[in-house]
């Protein structure tokens, strides 16, 4: 039982991570209507730019978690401004962007393993003795990625019900065309999604260091299919139904390493992936014509 | 000479292999539009399935551990490994080809190929996992008793002509009613499924034929190394077929050979020889990664049909009895002039 608990407790842990992460994953995918695979290279560089601030620079983590998650912002924005813009304005069909996204990946990825160099690293957080919450025992670190978590999905919503922008990110997902129709100016939404989406990939990668304690550059990449396995389970482009997704494959990658073996944990995120597209590939939030 | 002419052969028989490799992507998206973002991972299975098909039982004592070791010749070798990864291809292919959007199908290889990379990394019963499996025995090597240069020179030939026999088998695809078929489905699925083309069964045969392809790639790859670890088959090896298809010309042949010579022969074989910059030993594999994804985006900016482009056909060059093309051309002589 409370092996059970525990493993609960972890659960809620990833959960929250892959929320982060997925939900900054889906927003973009559903304003620009392509998936991109460049998004495990954008929390690899949320990692690293916390690392450097931290260690070199003396920040305290927090804030140096705040500047490497705008610093990741402001590369996801000059990689679409520079190249991912360029194409989609020419009109390049989805499947060559899709090409594009991934070259990214590579040469994102391999630049920061040039730059930051290809051993393990960690924070210096100090680890502190468990602290017990009811049942759940959880480090100072965990509660505060699960608390930065449930913070950040509520300004998610918040921004997307509350403000013009967020209303015109719902629109352009809804119908891009219409939206541009309408007045809405869809080059700067796009702008402003992208910079988004970055913080929440910097914000998801900075988490998942601290949950996994030593990370390098192609950690944030080994988790990207389990990103994907909760957007799709979600339903694309459905930033809540990316929340929904987020806890039920965190949950299910932990008690499949509780049951199974740790080191096929993530296998169970395919697993679940696969029976999601066997069985309900729109996803539990569908969106009409997505699928 | 003789080191310089072992170094040629080298690069010669990795220039094949990446020949087939690049053959095999070109079925799957060059002709059918199939978005396969985990090629080498067939690679690896047709290396590995030929590898502990012609290696003997495993040793006791030796820490070395695998499957199988059925000690087999090595034409049965080959035909092993380039089912075993057809048939994956088939697996794989049962999730993905499913009518979905093609992001899904992308994100179902990409996930696919890091599950199976991260099984056959753990399971070191399987073929013995990150160590991977050594001391693979070369076709013929214990029959010719040539010198190590004379026998790269033979091994060159041989993937030479397996090579071709894959060029030729591909060419015939391209122009058989089945590669029309897989060429109607890359441009319009929709379409040719209301032409009543069977869209689901057709990419499904491009998928695995692809597949057997990479495979028997994979087969010489473990042959001309003698060893395979998933430290060769990481996502980076798969985006080197991509990038050579991509800036050799997708959906030919040709293409897909410049592509190869260009991308994989000069660019990624040809730096590994280059010396470590000391502190950083592996800086010059990132910078290479780095153009080679550079070198594909500036392609589809610049040229995104590639080196050698596909050659289009044209609207009346397969006249449907005899004599309709003239009589086609005098009803709409706009029409005639116009189809390219």
């Amino acid at each position: 039982m409370s092996l059970f608990l525990l493993t609960l407790g972890f659960g809620i842990v990833t959960s929250a991570v892959l929320a982060l992460a997925a939900v900054g994953l889906s927003l973009q995918f559903g304003v620009t209507n392509y998936v991109n695979f460049a998004y495990g290279a954008f929390l690899a560089f949320g990692m690293f730019f916390t690392y450097t601030a931290q260690s070199a620079l003396h920040m305290p983590i927090v804030l140096a978690g705040v500047f490497g998650t705008l610093a990741t912002g402001v590369v996801a924005l000059v990689v679409d401004t520079l190249i991912l813009e360029p194409f989609v304005r020419r009109g390049t069909s989805g499947f060559f962007l899709l090409i594009v996204t991934f070259g990214l990946s590579l040469i994102l990825l391999n630049l920061v393993q040039a730059i930051w160099g290809v051993g393990f690293d960690q924070y210096n957080v100090a680890a502190g003795s468990p602290i017990t919450l009811g049942p759940f025992s959880f480090t100072a670190a965990q509660i505060g990625v699960v608390a930065v978590a449930v913070l950040t999905m509520v300004a998610v919503h918040l921004l997307l019900t509350r403000t013009t922008l967020g209303r015109a990110m719902r629109a352009m997902s809804d119908n891009a065309p219409l939206a541009r129709a309408t007045g809405i100016d869809t080059r700067s939404v796009t702008r402003w999604t992208w910079f988004i989406s970055g913080c929440l990939a910097g914000l998801g990668g900075i988490t998942l260091a601290l949950n996994t304690v030593e990370f390098q550059a192609f950690t944030g990449n080994t988790f990207l299919f389990v990103i994907f396995a909760a957007v799709i389970l979600g339903g694309i482009g459905q930033i809540y139904g990316a929340m929904i997704g987020a806890v039920i494959i965190g949950l299910v990658v932990n008690f499949a390493g509780m049951v199974i073996s740790s080191a096929y944990d993530l296998d169970a995120a395919f697993a679940v992936l696969v029976l999601v597209l066997l069985l309900r590939p729109q996803g539990i939030i569908p969106t009409l014509g997505k699928a | 000479m003789g080191v310089i002419l072992g170094y040629v052969a080298t690069l010669g028989v990795y220039f094949f292999i990446y020949n087939i490799f690049a053959f095999g992507l070109n079925i799957q998206f060059g002709y059918t539009g199939i978005l396969d973002f985990t090629v080498i991972t067939f690679m690896a299975i047709g290396g590995y399935m030929a590898g502990v098909a012609s290696l003997g039982p495993e040793q006791p004592g030796s820490d070395i551990y695998y499957v199988l070791g059925l000690s087999l010749p090595w034409p049965v070798a080959l035909v092993i490994g380039a089912a075993a990864a057809g048939a994956a291809g088939y697996v794989l292919g049962l999730i993905a080809l499913r009518r979905l959007r093609s992001d899904y199908l992308a994100i179902v290889t990409l996930a696919a190929g890091s599950i199976v990379y991260g099984v056959i990394g753990n399971a070191n019963g399987l073929f013995d996992g990150f160590e991977g499996l050594v001391g693979v025995p070369q076709p013929l090597n214990g029959v010719l008793k040539l010198s190590p240069n004379s026998y790269t020179l033979f091994f060159l030939g041989l993937a030479g002509v397996i090579m071709a026999i894959c060029w030729f088998v591909a060419e015939r695809i391209y122009r058989s009613p089945l590669g029309r078929a897989m060429r109607a489905i890359r441009e319009d699925l929709d379409v040719a499924e209301a032409y009543g083309k069977r869209t689901f069964r057709v990419r499904m045969t491009a998928m695995v034929i692809g597949c057997v392809f990479v495979g028997i790639g994979g087969v010489l790859t473990i042959w001309f190394v003698t060893a395979l670890a998933p430290a060769g088959w990481g996502t980076s090896e798969t985006f080197v077929v991509w990038a050579a298809l991509i800036v050799g010309g997708r959906g030919n042949n040709l293409g897909a050979v410049v592509g190869s010579f260009l991308v994989a022969v000069l660019f990624n074989e040809a730096t590994r020889f280059l010396p470590a910059i000391p502190g950083h030993p592996s800086l010059i594999s990132e910078i290479r990664n780095m153009c080679i994804g550079g070198l594909v985006i500036l392609t589809l900016w610049f040229r995104p049909q590639g080196a050698v482009a596909e050659r289009k056909a044209r609207f009346f060059e397969i006249p449907l009895r005899p004599g309709a093309l003239d009589e086609a051309a005098k009803s709409v002589p706009a029409m005639a002039t116009s189809g390219s």
